[in-house]
């Protein structure tokens, strides 16, 4: 799975601008919406990542400095996000880590990002609602007539039918 | 339909009227402590439903919160009112105004109209603030700290009304309905038994008074032998001893009859076994047999004379013939010397010679007739005579045969009788034997007749059979009483299996449902952290009668025990977050929030406010009043303000006399786009 891909269609379905800028660091990722803008950093190594990614934040906003200064409030809203498919744990910790340091940049920093789950887990604060559940009908009478199949059919109507409970209690007494 | 704005006057600590209208985006209140930030959700709460049910201690010191709901601090207000308007997709608007004078001006169902579609759950106003309001007391008290039967009541609240849920409540009322039934005909059957019990206890009593009368007790003695299958209620005794009499009777008469029938056969008996009589017998089979072997010889004479006759007439018809053949000849005379008969040549002497001799002939063969007649004629009168004698003879030894037969038959129809009423065959042939059993049976009826007039003619006997009487009476109702019961315990067994399957069915869609949005918990719950190593959260579902929630993280942990305040609050918050989310019943798609971040680290505050900004993405309406100003600006920058559904931001505070009013009031433009591009534009 390539990350750089997998993050641009999430970003791009969730109506983000999204292109690619080559710096001296390698290739990032840039979006941008209504109300956030932001790199997207990948690396091959998470050692890689927790010695680089400082200065490929920095590399990614001087790029950009000229338009951030612009941007108004806006320029609060810049998220960078360091991304490695490299798995090992302690150093994942020290990664998540990343994300408690607020300086310049909103940060997401993750590690083991090997499936499009992961990158689509590590972009959730960037993107809209994910899970929509979809409540459709139950088939209340017919699964509870199915399971009523040994009770007299006249009560199961009636009750079903809204006659009063002490008329179905009548007919169960009557067929019983 | 979201939030458009509200009207406050004389509300709570608004004395003086107050008007904000929220950003059809999104609506950032700040404020200090006690300004009266919550009191906007107050009123939006109190226009929905009349009241705030945040105060769950509706009365402390003879107060209660309706003492508190208006203004009572200095001053007047010019009115008392709370006035919420809601707009929808098209721009149109519906409005509740609640007065403490006249309260709403719409009717809770006109509201409920607007506000909710027909799957809403029971209450629905109510559940409508409860998941559309998320205040700081809340988020502990309705999450992670409420039990899991609570928890689990709020999500199928917040799921709306199921299919089947009234069933739910009718199968409950049917097996009322049904155990009403029942325990009204246990009712009846239990007073019927106890009547029984007294009826007998009476009948025991009585029964002991009878047995310590002595004529009383032998006769019940000569009833028991007479009828010993008998039950033992006197009345039933009564009847079986009144049934052996009568059968008694009837055998004695069969019996006398026997003897009657056996005396008839010994006579018939005696009479053809008598010495003259079995001579007489003998002396006519002989005179039949002498009888018979003389008539044969008579008819054998007859027989031959009739023989005879037969061919003496055979040749007297052949001499006709040739008499009229030799007068034939006689008269056509020689021809030619031959003879005219048989062509043979003759001589006229030797014709003439041979019809001398044929007439000899003829008068040879015509002279026998009679005289066999005659011999006939002899034979027939010497056999009249035997002939009567036999058939004398005869008619004696058919009598005899006759008399044998009838005494057989006597005997046979002796024995059948015998049979048909089970008489002992030993008295076949003992009728003295039989006339002592008629007469000790006699006296044995005579005995059961008195012992029953006794019994009968006895009072309590009387009193007993009356007992006996209802008895049986009680007992048949008392059998159908317990049918009667049968059936209605039946039912009560039925309804509970329908109101058992309809509770099924109804927790089977509910888990289902709730199998649909856990992920949605799960995202929520992944998107505010709130702890580092656990990442993803599971529901549990258990209990049939009483349903329980159950969250759990990691290995099976209850977050409840392992997570921390602040993280509680964080994992609190997605799932409150995520029950709003679920509803599916009401077009308002708005979400206040009453200060949700207090022990929230800033870290865990900033997830929330992403979370927030996806919920904005997602076209939601966010209200949300927070104590501190830097969070206000977060949340400005980070939720989306677009041209059609844009931001606000309203700072109150008291002012110099006290009352609270709305500070600033600053609407949040849009940002700019295409800015990392250098496309800028406002």
């Amino acid at each position: 799975m390539d990350i750089f891909t997998q993050a641009e269609i999430l970003l791009r379905d969730s109506h983000y601008e999204t292109w690619r800028w080559t710096g001296s660091a390698g290739s990032v990722i840039c979006f941008e919406n209504a109300a956030l803008m932001g790199f997207v950093h990948v690396f091959d190594t998470a050692d890689t990542l927790l010695s680089t990614w400082s200065a490929n934040q920095q590399a990614a906003l001087t790029r950009h400095a000229v338009s951030l200064r612009g941007a108004g409030a806006k320029a609060w809203n810049v998220y960078s996000v360091f991304l490695t498919p490299d798995k090992d744990m302690q150093q994942g910790r020290q990664i998540e880590r990343i994300e408690e340091n607020f300086s310049l940049t909103r940060k997401l920093a993750r590690a083991s990002i090997t499936t499009p789950d992961d990158v689509e887990r590590a972009l959730l604060p960037l993107l809209s609602i994910r899970s929509k559940p979809l409540l459709g009908a139950s088939n209340f009478e017919t699964r509870l007539r199915t399971r009523l199949k040994d009770i007299p059919p006249d009560a199961v109507i009636a009750l079903l039918n809204e006659a009063t409970p002490a008329d179905v209690a009548r007919i169960l007494g009557e067929v019983s | 339909m979201r939030l458009d704005s509200i009207e406050i006057c004389g509300f709570r600590g608004f004395r003086d009227l107050v008007q904000i209208t929220f950003g059809r985006g999104f609506t950032v209140i700040t404020g200090r402590n006690g300004v009266g930030k919550s009191t906007l959700c107050d009123a939006v709460e109190f226009a929905i439903t009349g009241s705030i049910s945040k105060y769950a201690v509706e009365k402390a010191a003879k107060e209660s919160l309706s003492d508190y709901l208006w203004w009572r601090g200095e001053g007047v207000p010019d009115a008392h009112y709370v006035k919420v308007s809601f707009v929808d997709d098209d721009g149109e608007l519906f409005t509740i105004t609640r007065t403490r004078e006249s309260g709403a001006d719409h009717s809770v169902d006109e509201i409920h109209a607007m506000l909710c579609h027909s799957s809403a759950p029971d209450d629905a106003l109510r559940q409508l603030t409860r998941t559309s309001i998320i205040r700081d007391e809340w988020i502990a008290a309705l999450s992670l700290d409420l039990t899991e039967t609570e928890r689990f009541d709020l999500v199928r609240s917040a799921l709306g009304a199921l299919e089947g849920s009234e069933a739910g409540s009718r199968a409950k009322e049917v097996v009322a309905a049904a155990e009403a039934a029942h325990s009204k005909d246990e009712n009846v059957y239990g007073a019927a038994r106890s009547r029984l019990t007294d009826k007998l206890t009476q009948q025991s009593e009585a029964q002991a008074a009878l047995s310590r009368s002595g004529d009383l007790s032998s006769a019940l003695q000569i009833i028991g032998a007479a009828a010993p299958e008998a039950p033992p209620e006197l009345t039933e005794r009564l009847t079986a001893g009144r049934h052996a009499l009568a059968n008694g009777r009837v055998r004695l008469d069969k019996m006398e009859d026997a003897l009657q029938l056996g005396r008839e056969v010994a006579l018939a008996q005696a009479a053809y076994n008598a010495p003259e009589t079995v001579a007489d017998r003998e002396a006519a089979l002989a005179a039949h047999e002498a009888a018979q072997r003389e008539y044969q010889t008579v008819q054998r004479a007859v027989l031959e004379a009739e023989q005879r006759l037969i061919r003496e007439e055979d040749m007297d018809v052949m001499a006709a013939s040739l008499s009229l053949l030799v007068e034939h000849g006689e008269q056509l005379g020689l021809h030619e010397d031959h003879c005219p008969l048989c062509a043979a040549h003759r001589t006229s002497e030797e014709f003439a010679a041979g019809l001398a001799a044929a007439r000899r002939r003829i008068t040879s063969l015509a002279s026998g007739v009679q005289a066999a007649r005659d011999v006939l004629a002899a034979a027939k009168e010497n056999a009249q005579q035997p002939s009567l004698t036999l058939q004398a003879v005869g008619v004696k030894v058919q009598a005899h045969a006759n008399e044998l037969r009838q005494l057989r038959e006597q005997e046979a129809a002796h024995v059948e009788f015998y049979k048909q009423w089970s008489i002992d065959p030993r008295f076949l042939n003992d009728p003295d034997g039989l006339e002592q059993a008629i007469s000790s049976e006699r006296g044995r009826l005579i005995d059961l007749e008195r012992a029953l007039l006794v019994l009968e003619a006895s009072q309590a006997v009387a009193q007993i059979s009356s007992i006996e009487s209802s008895i049986s009476t009680l007992r048949s109702e008392v059998e159908n009483l317990a049918q009667a019961v049968s059936k209605s315990k039946n039912a009560v067994t039925a309804a509970r299996e329908i109101e058992r399957s309809v509770r099924r069915v109804s927790a089977e869609i509910i888990d289902e449902r709730l199998a649909q949005i856990s992920p949605l918990l799960n995202e929520l719950y992944q998107r505010l952290r709130p702890h580092a190593e656990w990442k993803t959260i599971d529901y549990s579902i258990r209990g049939d009668v009483r349903r329980f929630l159950s969250l759990k993280v990691g290995d099976g942990l209850n977050p409840q025990f392992v997570f921390s305040s602040g993280q509680r609050r964080a994992a609190g918050l997605a799932f409150l977050l995520s029950v709003h989310l679920a509803r599916a019943w009401t077009p308002l798609r708005t979400l206040l929030l009453d200060d949700p971040v207090q022990h929230i680290d800033d870290f865990r505050a900033l997830h929330l406010v992403e979370v927030l900004a996806a919920f904005r993405l997602d076209g939601r309406q966010i209200i949300c009043a927070v104590e501190d100003p830097a969070l206000a600006d977060l949340l400005c920058r980070r939720l989306v303000s677009t041209a059609t559904e844009s931001g606000r931001r309203l700072d109150i505070d008291h002012g110099p006399l006290g009352v609270t009013n709305v500070i600033t009031e600053q609407e949040i433009h849009p940002m700019p786009v295409s800015v990392l591009r250098g496309l800028a534009t406002a």
